[in-house]
């Protein structure tokens, strides 16, 4: 089955929850420290969500997505560390550069940040299928036609990937030259990628047409083929979680009023 | 298309052949992506489908590509561009517009909207950088201006904006340009499919 | 019971000059199958769209004439208050397929959960459309994993499932391979069977002179014919309509093959099985 979604079927406590309860947890895990100001929090919510990720068997599968962001968390390690206005304490001095505790203090914070808002949101899509996620919002009053959307991207891209990877081959099997200088290059990408363009444009109109005759745009209540899967426990934890964020933004009018 | 029927820009009403152009649009971005990539273009070209969608279909369509567009990198890659959700729909909201008063005709109408809509990308992404982190972008020849604009003691605001201008508007002139070609390639009766509100004529 | 009837039909798509259908008027009487030929651009696929309400509803243009379907008319209604009697399957199966659906199941019940089928009557129903077209085997499986040939009948399948009292088919083999092609037909005449309404553009002469009751030529917008196989494809000017008869007609010609009563040359195998054993008497 070809699907972009990250999601991985565990038969795990995260599995079992609703859509709705983890998403309201990546909210709180985000919000709830910046609100409180408070970065031990956001540490907090780190280790909570690697807790979860390990119980549920796909922390493993975080390592990549963690990937991407730290080489960018790196170059900022760099360049707070080196060129940060404020930076005084020289930690680290090599001959015409120095690292500055300020600076790298400053990453630091960036770094918790970053690596808690992408762990919160992998305890989501790593349990989680995007199909219920959206039924479940639909069932809540979301649009079913923007869900509509936004589930069938998970399926439609790589069909495209697909598509785009016979013409490739085709364009390149008819002498089409993708290695040497910018100028080459540049010309390749627009015959490269405009048949693949042109044709999704034209079978959007066909697709459209198939979603209409099948009651698309209908104006009755949409009913579900599956049930809505809430557990009592999600209940208790949406509670907890709502309380969590009114307190932090409680405290936060507080600190101002003050 | 301008004041054809009194078609607002803005309207919500947008028809199903207008909505499923999203995950085409979507899809788009992420070939001209990673062709970007495969090509080693010092470009990104992540957002040919999100501007090709907002001349076909007006801002509002352009606007939800491109928060999709986002939205499903976010969910399956990179979890922080989720936030960069809002720089490109306002890329899709400026391109819309400049296309609804019929900019995308002309290659001065095409690099105006590249400035414009590259303009709209850094207004709302350098606050993000700044919050996110803490101002650089990732991009190598940005952040190398970053530490450029730091270094004579510039207030890092100013040293991501530019950082932010670097990585973003000569990539939004070249996609423009390149989107405008495609634009006009695509079949007239395709376009009509979007135009929801036009009246059917009567043959009786 | 659908009816379907047809007033002097004209439509023009938008940003074109010629008329696509030019004063077409027909009947349709529930449970006929209707083939219906002739060459590209005759308007064989904006005349089926026009039965659904897509013409002019999702396309626009200019319009003329009326179309019912029992005391509707088509232009004033809604493609979604239609769907349910008119049902359309068209060429490439990979376009109907929603993508937002992980099994063929939850596929074929797109439809009914936008109607707001209950569940267990929606569940009912998708099994009997399953079943209907023989793919029940593969209701787990992810839509963009069939064949070809599955695939058009999950289409069909998700048609089916809403209960249409007509099912319009447009080339709905043209991009399938021969074993896909044949299930399909197979399909088809089950549907037909069932009493359901089938109307199908389909450019392989020899099942449409197999299955139809009655087959409807179009050339440039205008009804040419629309009478029994055997009247239609004995017409000397078929092939000036852009439509080679079948083989069996062919050969019923040579071989002067000739039903006098009416005129006409045979069809399928069959028939002209049944005309050489009865010269040979």
């Amino acid at each position: 089955m070809k699907s972009m979604s990250l999601y991985e079927e565990k038969h795990s406590f995260l599995n079992k929850l609703s859509p709705i309860t983890k998403m309201i947890y990546v909210v709180a895990a985000i919000l709830i420290p910046a609100f409180a100001g408070e970065k031990m929090l956001a540490v907090g919510f780190m280790i909570f969500s690697m807790l979860l990720l390990m119980h549920s068997k796909v922390i493993r599968r975080t390592f990549p997505i963690l990937g991407v962001s730290g080489f960018v968390v790196l170059t900022v390690l760099i360049i707070q560390g080196l060129f940060r206005a404020g930076n005084e304490t020289v930690v680290l001095d090599m001959g015409p550069v120095a690292f500055y505790k300020e600076g790298l203090l400053f990453a630091l914070g960036i770094a918790i940040n970053v690596f808690n808002i992408i762990l919160c949101f992998c305890v989501l899509v790593l349990s989680t299928k995007p199909s219920d996620m959206v039924e479940e919002l639909v069932r809540k009053g979301f649009s079913p036609r923007i869900g509509y959307v936004f589930t069938s991207l998970f399926q439609l891209i790589p069909q495209m990937t697909d598509r785009m990877s016979t013409i490739t081959d085709a364009q390149k099997s008819r002498g089409m030259e993708t290695e040497g200088s910018l100028m080459i290059r540049m010309k390749a990408f627009l015959p490269l990628i405009s048949p693949v363009i042109m044709s999704s444009f034209i079978d959007t109109k066909e697709r459209a047409i198939a979603l209409e005759v099948r009651g698309f745009n209908a104006k009755n209540k949409k009913t579900f083929l599956n049930e809505s899967t809430k557990i009592p426990v999600d209940n208790v934890i949406i509670i907890i979680l709502v309380v969590g964020i009114v307190c932090s933004i409680g405290w936060r009018i507080m600190t101002w009023l003050r | 298309m301008k004041g054809k029927n009194n078609n607002s820009p803005w309207s919500l009403q947008f028809n199903t052949a207008a909505l499923v152009l999203i995950p085409a649009a979507v899809g788009i971005n992420y070939i001209g992506k990673l062709f970007a990539g495969v090509l080693k273009l010092p470009l990104w070209l992540d957002s040919i489908g999100t501007c090709l969608a907002a001349c076909l279909a007006g801002p509002v369509v352009g606007a939800i590509a491109g928060a999709m567009n986002n939205l499903i990198y976010g969910l399956t890659m990179d979890p922080i561009s989720t936030v960069y959700a809002f720089t490109q729909a306002a890329i899709g909201i400026v391109v819309g517009l400049m296309a609804y008063y019929g900019a995308m005709k002309n290659v001065k109408g095409a690099l105006l909207t590249g400035i414009l809509g590259g303009f709209a990308a850094v207004l709302i992404s350098t606050p993000l950088n700044m919050i996110f982190w803490g101002g650089t972008t990732g991009n190598l020849w940005g952040d190398l201006a970053y530490a450029a604009v730091l270094s004579q003691n510039a207030s890092t605001w100013i040293a991501s904006t530019v950082d932010e201008i670097i990585v973003d508007v000569p990539d939004k002139i070249v996609v423009l340009l390149l989107v405008m070609g495609l634009y006009k390639n695509l079949p007239k009766s395709l376009l009509s499919l979007y135009q929801s509100n036009s009246k059917i004529e009567s043959l009786d | 019971m659908a009816e379907i009837k047809v007033e002097n039909l004209k439509y023009r798509y938008p940003y074109t000059e010629k008329l696509a259908l030019d004063g077409i008027t027909c009947e349709i009487k529930q449970g006929e199958f209707i083939g219906v030929i002739g060459k590209n651009g005759s308007g064989k696929s904006t005349f089926c769209q026009a039965l659904t309400g897509l013409v002019p509803t999702f396309y626009r243009g200019a319009y003329g004439g009326k179309v019912f379907i029992d005391e509707i008319e088509v232009k004033n209604v809604e493609v979604d208050d239609l769907c349910q009697k008119v049902g359309i399957v068209f060429q490439n199966p990979f376009n109907q397929v929603t993508g937002s659906k992980l099994t063929v199941y939850e596929e074929i019940a797109f439809g009914l959960e936008n109607f707001g089928i209950e569940r267990s009557q929606m569940r009912k129903r998708i099994d009997e459309s399953l079943a209907l077209l023989d793919i029940a085997k593969y209701k787990d499986r992810a839509p963009f994993d069939l064949s070809g040939g599955q695939m058009q009948r999950m289409a069909i399948a998700s048609i089916i499932a809403m209960e249409p009292e007509i099912i319009i088919l447009d080339e709905p083999t043209s991009q399938l391979d021969p074993q896909g092609s044949e299930e399909v037909f197979q399909a088809v005449q089950k549907l037909s069977q069932k009493g359901i309404t089938v109307i199908m553009v389909e450019h392989k002469i020899e099942k449409i002179a197999a299955y139809s009751d009655r087959v409807m030529l179009l050339d440039d917008g205008k009804l040419v014919d629309f009478d029994i196989p055997q009247k239609v494809f004995s017409r000397t000017d078929l092939e000036e309509h852009g439509v080679v008869p079948p083989t069996y007609t062919r050969i019923g010609k040579a071989l002067n093959l000739r039903v006098s009563e009416t005129d006409t040359y045979p069809v399928t195998l069959q028939e002209a099985e049944q005309l050489l054993a009865h010269r040979q008497e």
